[in-house]
């Protein structure tokens, strides 16, 4: 039976050092391999969510473009994109309340469960607007460094 | 005495019986008891009231989250339900392992609730009330912030911590 609330999701699945992570397709703009390149604009992953100390592997190395707001993008290094998948509102479980007050300054907000992993659901508009407070949508474009 | 005031042995047997239960009555009120699950956790013994271990969990994979803090190793699913994961070692100063064979203890206490990682079972007793002491004068650290009392068991002494306790020092 069809829900007439459900709110689909179309999510981008990648995993970073072993770690399964998506986000809303609809924020990614441009998807390219890494060619070595480094600019001031073009961010780690690890590094944005804070990886610690871990050893950090990329074994294929992708670009994504994030767009971040009206007329505003950043770019991101991630590893291993998986698939873009559709998935219903009600399959997305909230993070436990002892760590949703932690991971949501990390844009992190929810969690998938799929095929026995858990996938962590990212916003990364809300992960940028966590760094930058003072951000909204409408802000001119302007060089706008993630970290 | 004639037969019709002779006492019936039945009913002398019922008054002995509800004496005996009276006196059992007050005896449970002055022993008031508590459940206490005594676990290991690195090279000491600790333990929680029963009422807050909902049940324990046979070792199970955690799934490491980003940026949150050493005490806090990730996430497990628990039937379909997602649940924290609080490393006690990190709060009693015991040595750090990859925690891949430990067990889960779900604790919780009003709103609280997460999995705390435990290194066995040791044993689930009934103990009075009563046996259950002031923590030590001479703990320090974090540890002395979750110890609600220590007991005896096994001839040593045992730390009892108290879930909320843990959760206010985790929620800091």
């Amino acid at each position: 039976m069809n829900d007439e609330n459900d709110i689909r999701l179309g999510l981008l699945l990648f995993s970073v050092c072993g770690v399964h992570f998506g986000v809303d397709a609809g924020q990614v703009t441009g998807i390219a391999a890494y060619d070595g390149e480094q600019a001031d604009d073009l961010f780690w992953f690890h590094e944005v969510l804070e990886y610690g100390d871990a050893g950090h592997t990329y074994f294929s190395p992708t670009v994504i473009t994030i767009r971040t707001g009206v007329g505003l993008s950043s770019r991101m290094i991630i590893d291993r994109m998986e698939d873009i998948v559709d998935f219903s509102q009600n399959d997305i479980r909230l993070f436990p309340a002892l760590l949703e007050p932690l991971v949501i300054r990390r844009g992190l907000w929810g969690i998938l469960l799929r095929n026995d992993c858990m996938v962590l659901l990212l916003d990364f508009k809300r992960l940028l607007k966590e760094r930058r407070p003072g951000l909204t949508e409408g802000e001119p474009e302007s060089g706008l460094p993630l970290l | 005495m004639s037969p019709s005031d002779e006492k019936l042995k039945s009913d002398l047997i019922l008054d002995e019986l509800k004496k005996r239960q009276r006196t059992k009555v007050v005896v449970d009120v002055e022993e008031e008891r508590v459940k206490v699950v005594i676990f290991n956790c690195g090279a000491n013994q600790f333990a929680f009231y029963g009422r807050d271990i909902r049940e324990i969990l046979p070792s199970c994979e955690i799934s490491w989250v980003p940026s949150l803090p050493d005490y806090l190793p990730g996430l497990i699913n628990v039937r379909g339900d997602i649940e924290s994961v609080i490393d006690l070692r990190c709060f009693l100063g015991e040595e750090k392992d990859d925690g891949s064979k430990r067990l889960i203890a779900m604790a919780v206490q009003g709103d609280f609730r997460s999995g705390v990682m435990i290194e066995s079972i040791e044993d689930v007793v009934d103990i009075p009330l009563s046996t259950i002491h002031p923590p030590l004068a001479t703990l320090n650290g974090a540890a002395r912030d979750l110890v609600i009392g220590e007991i005896e068991y096994g001839g040593t002494t045992i730390s009892l911590l108290d879930v909320g306790k843990l959760a206010a020092l985790v929620a800091l």
